[in-house]
């Protein structure tokens, strides 16, 4: 697996100012990869992940839940990248609209298929 | 992963993907190690510092490397253990906190399952339907179950709890009924089985004894009405218990529970309770009780029944009281109304109380038709009734009410089985009626027949009918006779002849009695007249059946105008040339029958206020030695005297043999008629079959004796209509 070590968050600021929804399924969220790298998404689109979607809504507190920011040491970057497009990919999809193929890169599939495991999606 | 070289198109093949992470020994152990920390924490409500993205990691990893049963077993008996410690705090808890702690252990347990199944997701998403294992929730669910409630310091303790504060409800203390929903819905949560095994079954069982008890001291200090409240109330009560905190499946069950104990066990009791059952509440008209009673009763199997059966055996015993009752029986008119109000009244109670259920109905139905058939002088009284009420009764009454009126005595008729009897005596006193000039309302007269028709057909009253013709005609001749013969007539009386068909009217043939020689004169030349324009009559006087107006003048030469009968006038007229006659020159002079006479000197004489003639010696009855006088001194207030005119009559004893006698005489036509046309179409039938038959045929119109029809069937055979068969004595062939 890549990027084992846990990647100490180098350049996130803990700035953000989304403190005022953090339940609702509106608002952000923010996925980090293992690198480090941020993404920002709706929380719309990451509970299209079901693992998103327990962790995001899941009683009782669990640091992702109060921080809106969810680690993922073991997904690297262009991975999580292509798993943030699919989430919006999807939603589209599924809301009936004419969609286009999702092109997937023969050499990310097996990681991306991994992912997708874990975070059932 | 890939078998050949460069053509990787073929021989494509995948792998189990095998993770590359060396395992050390000791991973399994520490990973759960991790994970049982945080499950711990999650119990403490300390779940905040830890992150849902590692614990899950590391639950997948875990079942990753096939370490899904350690984690799974890891799980159950930290759970186990877990729940172990929360029975404790439990069982600790003091009297009424026991309930609370109950609940808000268990609002914690299910939040941290909850929380569980979430990080164990993954697990639950692959390793227990592989290795077919009970799912997360539910073994959180059965753990709860067989730790908490199955555990032997809390199950019965539990139990106890909820049936005292249900108890304690039911007594009227107030209870925390948001706790007892919470508890019920946790054993619903447990499964249905829980809930029914643990609470449902022993508090039906508790409640079923309680309301034993409780029904059993209502019944020994209330009267019905009070009872049925009761029990209404306690019913309501438990729906309405069931609907704020128990299973909605409970309400069908408690109610069973309620209306057995409560109703169905004292149904009888209830209803024959002295002095407030059912047949104090239809006597008082207790609407309110009656449709309690009903819609309680309505809920038990035979609920209805038993109450249908004592409104029907009350219903007959008054009816049969009621047309038995010698008191009674003097006034039809009086007999009749009660019977009308009689069915009025129970007709309402069943509409207002009972829903107008149609058993009901059929009920009082069946109870009039048994009744009034127990007195065979019904049919009479009823055409007595109505003759009253086209006499006089419905003077002023709008037309609405007539309809209103000539209904209900339909419905009376409805229940008669001779109606043959009832066509008798009402063509009788139709026939009166209209002769005498008396009816009130020509509309009313022929509503009435249209009933009659749309009830038994044509057949039944085209002699009525025919009579209203007749007295049409009649009085066309008598305008066209006066039309053409004035001239010739002259000062003398006036007369008014009814010309009445033959057949069609209730008549007998009567000699005709001497009529003076004035109207003797007049009639003769009516008769010329009369066979003049229809040829081939022949025209008979009734003289029964007529009236008459006559001036008289008195010693102080007071004048009335007298109103009598036929008969009265021509004994009158005997005293213009005579001051004095005996009984046998009156017969002798006038030739009216003997019977007849001794009425109409009777009430020419004998009657105070209307004592015309005078008769020696002075006695109530007439004798064959008196002699009659013209009364000089005769006074009175009214100008016009009406004296004894032929009003209708409850039939003397005599006359009813004699009209019964009728009755069946026509009848015997009708039994025959039946017979040949059943044989006609059957050729061949056996006796019992015949006698069904006519039975069946005969019944719109009266029930035919058995007796009789075999008379009948005896005469057909005589008279060649019929044959016994050869061989088989029993059966009859019909003979073309």
């Amino acid at each position: 697996m890549l990027g084992k070590g846990e990647t100490p968050g180098h350049q996130n600021p803990p700035q953000h100012k989304d403190d005022d929804d953090d339940d609702a399924p509106h608002g952000v969220v923010k996925l980090i990869s293992a690198e480090g790298f941020e993404f920002v998404v709706d929380k719309k689109a990451a509970m299209v992940s079901n693992t998103l979607r327990n962790m995001l809504t899941s009683p009782g507190g669990f640091s992702e839940t109060r921080e809106g920011e969810v680690r993922f040491p073991e997904i690297s970057t262009p991975i999580l990248e292509k798993i943030c497009q699919y989430f919006y990919w999807s939603l589209h999809y599924s809301s009936g609209k004419e969609t286009s193929e999702f092109q997937i890169e023969p050499e990310i599939t097996l990681e991306l298929m991994m992912a997708a495991n874990y975070l059932d999606t | 992963m890939s078998g050949g070289g460069p053509p990787r198109k073929r021989n494509f093949k995948i792998e189990l993907f095998k993770h590359r992470v060396e395992l050390d020994p000791k991973y399994s152990e520490r990973t759960w190690k991790v994970l049982e920390h945080a499950i711990h924490e999650i119990y403490n409500h300390n779940a905040s510092g830890l992150s849902f993205e590692e614990l899950y990691r590391t639950a997948y990893n875990m079942v990753l490397h096939k370490y899904g049963e350690k984690l799974y077993d890891g799980l159950e008996s930290t759970m186990t253990w877990r729940l172990k410690e929360l029975s404790k705090s439990i069982e600790a808890a003091q009297g009424g906190l026991f309930l609370e702690e109950l609940n808000s252990k268990w609002m914690d347990h299910n939040k941290a399952l909850q929380m569980i199944r979430d990080i164990l997701m993954y697990m639950d998403r692959t390793y227990v339907p592989q290795s077919r294992r009970i799912p997360v929730h539910e073994l959180g669910l059965n753990l709860w179950r067989d730790h908490i409630i199955h555990s032997p310091m809390i199950h019965s303790r539990l139990l106890d709890t909820l049936l005292d504060l249900i108890h304690r409800e039911r007594m009227g203390e107030m209870i925390n009924r948001g706790l007892m929903r919470s508890i019920t819905k946790m054993l619903m949560d447990l499964g249905a089985t829980v809930y029914q095994d643990d609470f449902e079954k022993p508090f039906l069982e508790v409640s079923a004894s309680f309301y034993s008890v409780e029904s059993q001291e209502f019944i020994e200090c209330c009267d019905c009405g009070n009872y049925l409240k009761k029990s209404e109330r306690r019913l309501n009560e438990e729906m309405e218990r069931v609907s704020h905190y128990l299973d909605a499946g409970t309400e069908a069950k408690i109610t069973s529970v309620v209306e057995k104990e409560m109703i169905a066990n004292h149904r009888h009791r209830l209803v024959h309770m002295e002095n407030s059952g059912l047949v104090n509440m239809l006597v008082d008209d207790k609407y309110d009780d009656l449709a309690r009673m009903y819609n309680l009763f309505r809920r038990v199997s035979d609920g209805l029944s038993t109450i249908r059966d004592v409104m029907t055996s009350y219903l007959r015993e008054t009816g049969k009281q009621l047309v038995t009752d010698p008191e009674r029986l003097k006034d039809p008119v009086e007999f009749v109304q009660c019977l009308l109000n009689e069915k009025d009244k129970h007709d309402k109670i069943i509409n207002v109380a009972f829903g107008n259920d149609k058993t009901f109905q059929n009920a009082l139905n069946s109870s009039f038709e048994y009744f009034i058939n127990l007195n065979n002088r019904s049919p009479e009284f009823i055409s007595l009734y109505v003759d009253d009420k086209l006499r006089k009764g419905l003077k002023g009454a709008t037309e609405e009410d007539v309809e209103v009126i000539l209904d209900k005595v339909m419905m009376l008729f409805r229940y008669l089985q001779e109606k043959d009897v009832f066509e008798k005596y009402y063509k009788q006193h139709l026939a009166k009626r209209l002769l005498s000039g008396k009816t009130v309302s020509d509309d009313a007269e022929r509503s009435m027949i249209v009933k009659l028709k749309t009830e038994c057909g044509y057949q039944f009253t085209s002699k009525l009918e025919g009579m209203f013709t007749d007295m049409k005609t009649s009085q066309d001749t008598m305008l066209d006779f006066y039309a053409k013969k004035s001239e010739e007539l002259g000062d003398g009386p006036t007369l008014d002849v009814h010309i009445l068909t033959t057949g069609s009217w209730p008549t007998q043939p009567c000699p005709p009695c001497n009529l003076p020689t004035e109207i003797l004169t007049i009639c003769d030349k009516f008769r010329s007249y009369y066979l003049g324009t229809h040829n081939g009559r022949r025209l008979t006087w009734q003289t029964n059946m007529g009236t008459a107006d006559i001036k008289a003048t008195f010693g102080k030469g007071q004048k009335h105008e007298l109103n009598v009968s036929t008969y009265q006038m021509c004994v009158l007229m005997l005293f213009n040339s005579t001051d004095g006659l005996t009984y046998k020159d009156i017969e002798q002079d006038t030739a009216i029958p003997a019977s007849d006479l001794r009425r109409c000197l009777q009430s020419l004489a004998c009657v105070k206020g209307k004592n015309v003639l005078r008769k020696e010696p002075m006695s109530k009855d007439i004798s064959e030695d008196d002699t009659f006088y013209f009364n000089d001194k005769f006074t009175s207030k009214l100008v016009k005297v009406k004296i004894g005119t032929v009003v209708a009559q409850k039939e003397s004893e005599p006359e009813k043999q004699e009209t019964r006698q009728r009755v069946e005489e026509d009848r015997k036509p009708q039994i025959e008629a039946a017979i040949v046309r059943i044989m006609k179409s059957r050729r061949v039938l056996d006796h019992n079959s015949i006698v069904a038959e006519v039975t069946k045929q005969l019944q719109a119109r009266f029930m035919p004796n058995p007796v009789v029809i075999k008379k009948r069937i005896e005469s057909l055979i005589e008279r060649e209509f019929l044959e016994r068969d050869k061989a088989d004595r029993k059966l009859y062939r019909y003979l073309a």
